[in-house]
């Protein structure tokens, strides 16, 4: 229940959250296995006090001094940075960054021009569907193609989600690496003066977006009904803006506008329109080749904001940190699971610390599941560091 | 010349005859010359190659040529032609390793000029950046225009030894090659096996078939493998290079060409202003004087009293760099802002930015304006209005804004036709054309040089009437200007 959230509350809960609730122990043990062969204290942690005072640039070595520096400051938002050649309390600007996790981060404000239910911070179980896509899409693609393996979900507090990349290899990645990962899974390019972000050209698509479409079609009717995307003149006169083909767009603006509201059977007509048309037109429609898969992106592909993950150094919300708006605790999700997801069920610091809230029992339920979910992941990463360093010690003895 | 050659002292030095030396067109430059050369043959070669280089640059970013299409390799081998510089024309026409005196010569020349411009560019970030770019494309540019046999030997000479793919492997994922990977005749070539971060190049334009963490690639496609690792290595050297500098610099003759060469191609990077300008005069500006991508984040913040992150980087260091002070930056955006937020917000997450760009928070660096090819490249997302116009807009909405800027139908014809052929810097040189009904068809390279030229003509120092008669030393500075910014395989 948001609506029963104070932040003026804030600074007498927090400390009991971080100490009652705030998983330490799998904290420290994730960003000790991501820092490796780093100490942990290598690691900038950053917190942003109340009245958004920032302090960056601070470090601990074990979980006691997370403990003691959490009831000291008492964060109202904890952020986690690179880890440096020193610990960056020291260093300061003349550190080295020598890591940091692959990250991407994914907010549902740069839908605005896509979804219709909500607009900037609002976020609704309609909406959260593209979140869903995003999150399918993106693990796989991380998976399969890149062969990653420890990758964390977490929500992001408010409107969006993260995700972190803890193997070795994405950790060490340099900022070209980062970049090419990011551009390989980028489709939608253009600001507000380009209409058509999308473009495939005519060869053949690759195994990847192919795959990406395989999950968008899953998803695609239901969206198209909860969204309407097509209902309206405006939403429509977009749709039409996309057709580069005068010929097919004139055909396709005059049947839609003199048919009923309902963006399934635009959308149903459309595609029929679109297949007729190239099957007469034959070769003059190859540019139009791949119109309806470019559709199709454009209103459902995952929307990453890209220098979050090229950036080396990018400060990014730590798990289980409170969005101080919001109160929710950024709790980490599996990705199989976020279809599953219901906005108002994740846990939030109001109902936590409350036993008389309404939703307290759920809330404390589902944090202990967020909490197992994160302590999977650190315990599969921890193997995987496991075997890495044992294989490296392997090699120099080899030598 | 000597820069690294205790470390490298291990490997075989360069001695023995050039058939040994230089057994083929194509170098990886990894052991340095040390013979010894005269000041004057020093001072030539390295004036050579900047020529050469520069002539890569001009290929792109003047002519607008797509980088390594057959226009371009044209162009290029032109240009050296024209120069006099013969022997790198050879050089980049047909790589091969082929035997006679003038081949060796030429190697030999390659060689030594390459490593000289290491001192001369190993400097500052931005030299070294525009360094490495020019190289890579030299070399790629090379190594596209080599023979089978020539690449073959290439190989062994650099110990490049991969292993294809079995048949049976490949046949299980062949129906993900032939979608992913661009060649014809899939069935036919070899494909082997190596890490992603090979090729981020191919992995960036999803141009290669990616599962598990490893790309698929084809023979043709090792030019990513080889061109990404002489990259790394060439860094690394640019790196150790500029911790030698002190030893080297101890000769004078030295230092002065070294510096001076640096000095003719670094240019004005406009990060300070000469003048100030009045924030009051900025709308009249952003008509007259602003190129069209500034005009539109100056209309843009007007109407919507807002801006997204890149467009108020972009518009806030045009700002600087035309001279625009801190304070008055301060009030130009607070005005603005706080039309739709209150004074605390603006002061809490926007007005640390505009103190930024004038490197007063931070790492304190003095950040320059950007090039028109750091616009042009940059990263336009849903939301976002900043960029380069020519690129970044539907040619439709490009041609609505200027009818509404109410140039004549010609002029608009001109600029669109242009774009159309993706000649962006030259689309802006007409718009400048349009704005001030001259004919002067200037090279623009930089959105605060447009607005130096355009203020020029407000002052009377140019006069219009001058039709076609372009001052060429300025405009060769200027190709130079925006180049420290740009790194094309980063783009790419």
């Amino acid at each position: 229940m948001v609506g029963h959230y104070d932040e003026n509350m804030l600074p007498e809960m927090l400390p009991i959250y971080y100490t009652r609730l705030f998983p330490q122990n799998i904290f420290c043990r994730w960003l000790t296995c991501g820092s490796s062969p780093q100490p942990l204290s290598n690691r900038e942690l950053s917190f942003t006090l109340a009245d958004d005072v920032y302090l960056r640039y601070l470090s601990i070595s074990n979980q006691k001094e997370l403990q003691t520096l959490l009831q000291k400051k008492c964060p109202h938002k904890l952020d986690i940075g690179a880890v440096y050649n020193t610990k960056p309390s020291i260093g300061r600007h003349d550190a080295v960054v020598l890591s940091r996790e692959l990250v991407f981060d994914i907010d549902l404000t740069d839908y605005d021009e896509v979804r219709t239910c909500c607009q900037e911070a609002k976020v609704c179980e309609k909406c959260w569907k593209f979140m869903v896509i995003a999150c399918e899409i993106i693990d796989k693609t991380l998976k399969e193609d890149f062969g990653f393996q420890s990758i964390l979900w977490v929500f992001s507090g408010r409107r969006g989600i993260h995700c972190w990349v803890s193997d070795y290899e994405a950790r060490t990645l340099d900022s070209p690496g980062r970049g090419a990962v990011a551009d390989y899974l980028c489709l939608i390019m253009g600001g507000d003066n380009q209409n058509k972000k999308v473009h495939l050209g005519s060869d053949n698509l690759h195994s990847s977006i192919r795959r990406a479409l395989t999950i968008i079609d899953k998803y695609f009717e239901q969206l198209l009904q909860d969204q309407e995307f097509f209902s309206t003149s405006d939403r429509l006169d977009k749709l039409l803006k996309m057709i580069p083909d005068e010929t097919l767009r004139s055909q396709v603006q005059k049947n839609l506008e003199s048919m009923p509201d309902s963006s399934l059977e635009r959308w149903k007509t459309f595609l029929s329109l679109y297949e007729n048309y190239t099957r007469e037109s034959g070769n003059n429609s190859r540019k139009i080749r791949y119109l309806v898969e470019e559709i199709k992106i454009q209103y459902c592909y995952p929307r990453l904001d890209v220098n979050v993950t090229k950036g080396f150094n990018h400060l990014l919300k730590s798990p289980f940190s409170i969005h101080p708006k919001t109160g929710k605790v950024s709790v980490v999700f599996k990705p199989s699971n976020a279809k599953n997801m219901k906005l108002d069920e994740i846990p939030s610091i109001y109902s936590l610390l409350d036993d008389s809230a309404p939703d307290n029992a759920q809330h404390e339920t589902n944090m202990r599941t967020a909490v197992k979910n994160f302590q999977e992941v650190v315990f599969s990463l921890e193997k995987a560091e496991a075997i890495r360093r044992k294989n490296d010690a392997n090699m120099s003895i080899e030598f | 010349m000597d820069l690294n050659i205790r470390r490298k002292s291990t490997k075989v030095p360069l001695t023995g005859s050039l058939v040994e030396t230089y057994p083929h067109d194509l170098q990886m430059y990894k052991i340095p010359p040390i013979e010894d050369i005269t000041l004057q043959e020093f001072e030539n070669l390295a004036l050579e190659r900047v020529t050469l280089l520069r002539s890569l640059a001009t290929a792109t970013t003047l002519k607008g040529l797509r980088m390594y299409s057959e226009e371009w390799t044209d162009y290029v081998i032109g240009e050296l032609r024209t120069q006099g510089l013969k022997y790198y024309a050879k050089l980049c026409e047909k790589s091969s390793c082929a035997t006679t005196e003038a081949d060796l010569q030429a190697r030999r020349k390659d060689h030594i000029a390459h490593f000289i411009l290491r001192l001369a560019y190993c400097r500052t970030e931005e030299l070294r950046r525009w360094f490495v770019a020019r190289e890579l494309e030299l070399f790629k540019m090379r190594f596209a225009t080599m023979r089978g046999e020539a690449i073959e030997t290439f190989f062994k000479l650099n110990n490049l030894c991969y292993t294809s793919i079995t048949d049976e492997e490949k046949s299980e994922i062949i129906h993900y090659l032939r979608e992913s990977t661009p060649h014809p005749n899939i069935e036919n070539m070899k494909f082997y096996k190596v890490k992603f971060y090979e090729v981020l190049d191919l992995v960036k334009m999803r141009k290669v078939y990616l599962s598990g963490g490893y790309a698929y690639i084809a023979h043709k496609d090792f030019i990513s493998v080889l061109s990404a690792q002489y990259r790394t290595q060439l860094k690394q050297s640019l790196a150790v290079a500029c911790h030698h500098l002190g030893e080297i610099e101890q000769d004078e003759r030295l230092v002065s060409l070294l510096k001076g060469l640096h000095q003719s191609y670094s240019g004005n990077d406009y990060s300070s202003a000469k003048a100030v300008i009045p924030i009051e005069n900025l709308d009249s500006f952003a008509v007259k004087s602003f190129p069209l991508c500034m005009r539109q984040l100056h209309e843009q913040l007007r109407v919507a009293h807002h801006l997204r992150h890149g467009g108020r980087l972009q518009y806030g260091l045009f700002l600087k760099g035309i001279g625009v002070t801190l304070e008055d930056s301060l009030r130009f955006w607070r005005e603005e802002f706080t039309k739709l937020m209150d004074l605390d917000k603006f002061e809490k997450q926007y007005a640390y930015n505009v103190r930024y760009n004038y490197g007063k928070e931070g790492s304190k660096k003095n950040y320059s304006p950007f090039s028109c090819l750091k616009i042009i490249n940059t990263t336009v997302g849903p939301g976002d209005c900043h960029g380069c116009p020519y690129k970044h807009c539907d040619v439709g909405i490009l041609k609505n804004r200027l009818q509404g800027y109410g140039f004549d139908t010609q002029a608009i014809g001109e600029i669109i036709d242009i774009t159309k052929k993706g000649h962006f810097q030259v689309a802006c040189s007409k718009y400048f054309d349009a704005v001030h009904h001259s004919d002067l068809g200037l090279g623009i390279n930089h959105p605060n040089q447009y607005f130096e030229e355009s203020q020029k003509i407000a002052k009377g120092d140019v006069k219009v009437e001058i039709k076609k008669e372009v001052k060429s030393a300025p405009v060769k500075k200027e190709v130079v200007d925006e180049l420290d910014e740009m790194d094309f395989d980063e783009v790419m």
